[in-house]
């Protein structure tokens, strides 16, 4: 049940069509696992934290440093040095005291992250790194959760969701993080740290990436399932390009 | 005799070149070698689609081919 003060908080997602108080009764009841708590973790955070998803899982070994705080919206200034996640559930606490927070401040690997996986009912991905994005999207595969994912750098930046256990309309399994990239890149991807990144990037990903979630959980509209969302904030383009299952794509079929 | 393949290039890969561009290729290019015309460095490349499918680097094109060429967008 809504509490009065909910029902008057939440009242402009009640008030929509497709979401009312059975969507906002849905959004309460979910567990939303957040990998990354840094740029793109930053609006996902405080939109989901907002919007009144009841739990949120929060994976973060790192510490706010004062380079984090020109995207890093989730954390403050009085914040650095602290942990990344604790900084978050200050946040998270000071928009919507409603919101059960669970912190995880640790680094996945291949031995804590199908628990971790395991215990929420969504994961989204705003990681820095593509060990940690292979290592989600196939834990989340094998585990089917379903999975949204976003990286940025410099002025681009990419989103979209896998429900690769699923199928879509034409019965056929959803495409797999594996049918975008096969396999793990050999060298290591340029970091934000390295080439620089403009803050409004994460933003415009991370809520992108924070909308998807809200419309998984609440089943409005149309997922980015087999489209991957290109974002070009230099030129100010947005490419949706289709993608497909790809059967010799490693891993796919397992889980 | 020439291929014409419709080449897309995203975020970074974009600047002084293009975006969308139909190109005129031999018999027996691979995704390497467009990559090499374009001197877009293999390392720096995340994804290739060959019309929305995952393709490697050593794939032969074919007349009529659509590839995309993503950089790895790695930040959070």
């Amino acid at each position: 049940m809504l509490s009065k003060l909910e029902l008057e908080r939440y009242s402009r997602h009640i008030l929509l069509r497709d979401v009312g108080g059975p969507g906002q009764h849905k959004l309460k009841a979910a567990r939303v696992l957040c990998v990354g708590a840094g740029g793109l973790g930053s609006p996902v955070i405080e939109y989901l934290a907002a919007a009144g998803v009841g739990t949120l899982g929060l994976v973060d070994d790192d510490r706010v440093s004062l380079s984090n705080l020109q995207r890093q919206v989730v954390h403050s200034t009085e914040n650095v040095g602290k942990l990344k996640v604790e900084s978050a559930r200050e946040r998270i606490a000071a928009i919507n005291p409603n919101v059960a927070v669970e912190l995880h401040p640790l680094r996945l690997d291949a031995d804590n992250v199908g628990e971790l996986v395991g215990a929420y009912d969504y994961v989204v991905d705003g990681t820095d790194n593509f060990p940690t994005r292979f290592l989600v999207a196939d834990t989340a595969y094998a585990r089917r959760k379903p999975l949204v994912t976003a990286g940025v750098l410099e002025f681009y930046g990419s989103v979209t969701t896998l429900l690769p256990y699923a199928m879509d309309t034409n019965g056929q399994p959803n495409p797999s993080w594996r049918c975008l990239m096969p396999r793990e890149p050999e060298t290591a991807a340029l970091t934000c740290s390295e080439v620089g990144i403009l803050g409004g990037v994460v933003g415009v990903l991370g809520t992108l990436a924070a909308c998807e979630v809200l419309k998984l959980i609440t089943g409005v509209g149309t997922p980015l399932i087999g489209r991957l969302l290109m974002v070009d904030i230099r030129d100010m383009g947005f490419d949706l390009v289709d993608y497909y299952r790809n059967p010799a794509s490693p891993v796919f079929g397992q889980g | 005799m020439v291929m014409r393949i419709t080449v897309k290039l995203f975020a970074t890969f974009r600047e002084n070149r293009f975006k969308e561009a139909r190109r005129e290729y031999p018999p027996g290019t691979t995704v390497a070698d467009v990559a090499a015309e374009l001197e877009i460095e293999a390392g720096l490349i995340g994804m290739i689609f060959i019309h929305g499918r995952a393709a490697e680097l050593d794939r032969v094109l074919e007349e009529g081919d659509v590839l995309a060429l993503f950089p790895l967008l790695g930040g959070g």
